[in-house]
């Protein structure tokens, strides 16, 4: 009877077992990007989550993700960029080292394409349906490996959302918005959500940046108690700061956009931010195909990666003079301090080719034939590489930013950076 | 014999700089050391591990910048962070801001959370990075930007010349006293597109200023001494300029440099106020039971409405804290449920010269259950009854059943050796 017992009891545990890996499994095999072809959005994990650690030369870094438990208790939780992941702020494409630290940002992630190579911890399959104590469940998701990064003004203008103002309620420069974020034209009434804003928050209105004591005096907003908002349609910049009264998810505004001006001109900034930085670091993207000739010489069709500003792909130009490097899964560049320009393939690009239809996230589209003389190691089809058009400035990066020898664990960085919580 | 003592000078002769002033100084537990002991030094801050107070610097040395490894920094915990000309945090601040660094050796060598380097390092010539890229004087007593140093030392920048093509160029530019006189050479910066312009409440960029024709779309136009205050940042720049700095920002009014310092005030206070007030022990009167009365000393560098909270007759909760400042919480207790609450018994203003890292204000707390880690040079944070009782995130507090000996004393080994 006992033994019986023993077996029933086992058949449970394993029948709870299976449950509570379902909404995975049920999903048929486990989703893992592929080398070569870009991964479909839809089929990507989301989350959203503060910024708490950046290393931006690997491109990785560390998220607290919003669950349903303690926020304060949820632990950091490391996410690498996929090569041809996207990062934008502000509206606008972005480098991670433009994030300020504590931007609440909104997640689109992968399995590890390679488990082996990952540079952040690999985690159970499963995972983010575990639930850890206080926190809740969805904090450590495994699908750490991401296609997109945005932070709030992104993600709403790529949805086609804004936040409709209810009510502010104010005291010594500090207090509560209500606000529902919706559809910007129509749409179901979203949930309304309170957020704290603070003396510190910014709040833009065309070319002006201005502060809470600015809409005091202006007499917008009153000194102190309530105000009806009647619905003004505004962008919110996210963080999150502790909050008192034992609350314990709640949200804060960093910065407030009034107009459409001020957060084109916040876009404008950011983009140009990161054109200068593209120009420099050079295009990512990765080899589709490698037609080898005599004596080193070599036709090469490269994949640009997507997100950049339009401009930086309008430099491609058939017939115009470029560069190409092999470039490690951050997009760090290879060969060492001799610098990029000095070791990359150098010849002419033959086509630009623009794909037709539906282009999937982390691709541009374009599609580059490029004929070289000298082919170097480590352009092979899958791998990533860097190009210039050579009327891009030629300087040389900063130490970081390349590889200075063969090390394995410096092509390969490993998760030991990462604390254990 | 008569060759030997020439070739000894002259392998001594690069130490003679760092042992001309006795036995290499190291801060002593207790005592603030002093500013002008200090070796400083200039970067771009390159990473941060904010939550240790720690990050890496890309230092200025005589050689080529792009070449320099970034080398690691642990803020001292009576450390000054200044961004703005206000106090701040690491995270405050963002990467790739050229940062000025006061910094002593190690304090205790065998708990440094960032590399310990042999004292002479600063007078080591590292490849083409050149001397002083990697000095051991990596605790750091003053962190802050440009504009903070500016305004410290009452300097402003004087605008020569702007040259411009496409929204981009260079300004050629002199840093000096504000009122005038002191020595001062000519510097050259690139701007691009992206510079931030600030004039009282507004942020114009390069093409508003050219749309006003205050500055011409092309080619060169002399700004007669104009009186600005500038954010610096390094890029890489092309035509083989190894060593030349970019222009983040540029302060075209006061009022528009006193806005910002307001608003990196108010995210420091409010940031203080979560993460409570950090000071260390000076003094422990132990009474029967577990009453104590406490006496410690408010680190320095923060705005003074935050010292002004502290009043006598007061309550107030004070917590031992780690030499990286991160609170210690326990299981589902708090930082605030940890710590041992009490009375301002007394609060003393030192009178006179009051030291970098110190406020000068001493308080005195009586407690009836004083907690471990309230010893004579150990640090605490401090919590006046006037500020919200919250819980801060994970990674800012030590779990005391989960914490190892790494987690309290973080290793370098996080920092890439290059």
């Amino acid at each position: 009877m006992n033994r019986i017992q023993s077996v029933i009891g086992f058949a449970a545990l394993c029948l709870g077992a299976v449950l509570l890996s379902v909404p995975v499994s049920a999903e048929e095999k486990p989703f893992r990007p592929i080398a070569g072809q870009f991964p479909p959005l839809e089929k990507a994990h989301a989350y959203r989550g503060e910024l708490v650690f950046v290393d931006h030369t690997n491109r990785r870094g560390s998220l607290r993700i919003q669950s349903e438990g303690t926020y304060f208790r949820n632990a950091p939780h490391p996410f690498a960029m996929l090569p041809y992941g996207v990062i934008r702020y502000h509206g606008a494409p972005a480098g991670l080292r433009d994030i300020p630290i504590g931007t609440v940002l909104h997640a689109r992630g992968f399995l590890p394409p390679d488990p082996k190579l990952s540079s952040v911890p690999v985690l159970p399959v499963n995972n983010r349906n575990k639930t850890a104590g206080y926190s809740g469940k969805g904090i450590a998701p495994a699908e750490n490996h991401l296609i997109l990064l945005e932070d709030e003004p992104s993600f709403c203008q790529r949805e086609g959302k804004v936040w409709k103002l209810q009510e502010v309620e104010l005291q010594n420069f500090a207090g509560k918005i209500v606000a529902r974020r919706e559809p910007k034209i129509g749409g179901t009434k979203a949930e309304e959500e309170t957020l704290t804003f603070d003396a510190a928050t910014r709040i833009w209105r065309g070319r002006e940046k201005l502060e809470v004591a600015d809409l005091i005096a202006d007499g917008i907003w009153p000194a102190s108690g309530k105000k009806a908002l009647k619905n003004q349609a505004v962008l919110l910049g996210i963080t999150w700061k502790p909050t008192p009264s034992n609350i314990f998810t709640r949200f804060h505004i960093s910065d407030i956009w009034l107009d459409e001006v001020a957060m084109q001109r916040a876009a404008r900034n950011q983009t140009e931010t990161h054109k200068a930085f593209i120009r420099t670091r050079w295009m990512p993207g990765w080899i589709d195909t490698v037609e080898y000739g005599k004596f080193g010489t070599a036709t090469i069709t490269a994949t640009l990666f997507g997100g950049m500003d339009e401009s930086l792909y309008a430099d491609f130009k058939k017939g115009a003079h470029a560069q190409m490097n092999a470039v490690e899964s951050n997009l760090k560049h290879t060969h060492g301090a001799y610098s990029p320009a000095h070791m990359a393939s150098k010849g002419p690009i033959l086509e630009v080719t623009k794909i037709i239809g539906e282009i999937p996230l982390g691709s541009s589209g374009i599609q580059i034939d490029f004929k070289t003389d000298l082919i170097i190691e480590g352009i092979r089809p899958g791998r990533n590489i860097r190009v210039r058009p050579s009327h891009w400035p030629n300087v040389n990066i900063p130490r970081e930013e390349y590889l200075g020898g063969n090390k394995p664990e410096e092509r390969f960085p490993t998760p030991a950076i990462f604390p254990k919580y | 014999m008569k060759h030997t003592l020439p070739l000894l000078a002259a392998l001594l002769a690069p130490l003679t700089p760092l042992f001309a002033e006795g036995a290499p100084f190291r801060p002593e537990p207790g005592k603030f050391p002093p500013l002008e002991k200090a070796h400083s030094y200039r970067g771009e801050l390159t990473f941060v591990d904010h939550t240790n107070r720690r990050g890496s610097i890309r230092i200025q040395g005589n050689g080529k910048f792009r070449f320099t490894g970034p080398s690691p920094f642990a803020m001292l915990p009576y450390g000054m962070v200044r961004y703005h000309g206000a106090p701040a945090d690491l995270r405050d601040i963002p990467l790739g801001t050229v940062m000025y660094v006061h910094a002593f050796l190690p304090p205790d060598p065998k708990i440094s959370s960032v590399p310990v380097l042999p004292i002479d390092n600063r007078l080591k010539k590292l490849g083409n990075t050149g001397i002083g890229t990697a000095p051991a004087e990596n605790h750091v007593l003053l962190l802050e930007d440009e504009t903070s140093h500016c305004r410290r030392h009452g300097l402003v920048w004087k605008l020569k010349q702007v040259t411009l093509n496409d929204h981009a160029g260079f300004i050629t530019a002199r840093r000096e006293l504000k009122a005038g006189g002191g020595q001062a050479h000519e510097e050259t910066l690139t701007f691009d597109a992206a510079t931030r312009f600030w004039r009282g409440r507004e942020r114009l960029d390069v093409q508003d200023l050219i749309a006003e024709k205050i500055w011409p779309a092309n080619g060169k136009k002399s700004l007669e001494n104009q009186t600005v205050l500038l954010g610096i940042i390094w890029k890489p720049t092309p035509g083989g300029v190894f060593m030349r700095f970019h222009v983040s920002d540029v302060w075209l009014n006061d009022a528009a440099m006193e806005r910002a310092a307001q608003n990196q005030t108010e995210t420091h206070k409010a940031f203080i106020k979560s993460r409570w007030m950090p000071g260390w022990v000076d003094a422990v009167e132990y009474g029967k039971f577990g009453n104590a009365t406490v006496t410690a000393t408010l680190f320095g560098g923060m705005d003074a409405s935050l010292y002004a909270d502290f009043k006598k007759g007061q309550k107030a909760m004070l917590a031992s804290a780690e030499n990286t400042l991160k609170h210690w919480a326990s299981g589902t207790a708090g930082t605030s449920q940890m710590a041992s609450k009490g009375i301002l018994a007394n609060i003393t203003k030192a009178k006179g010269n009051v030291p970098f890292g110190s406020s000068g204000t001493q308080i005195s707390l009586k407690t009836d259950l004083v907690t471990e880690g309230f010893r004579p040079g150990r640090i605490v944070r401090i919590h006046p009854n006037s500020w919200p009782i919250v819980e801060v995130p994970r990674d800012e507090y030590l779990h005391d059943a989960r914490t190892t000996h790494e987690d309290r004393f973080p290793t370098p080994d996080i920092f890439p050796k290059y």
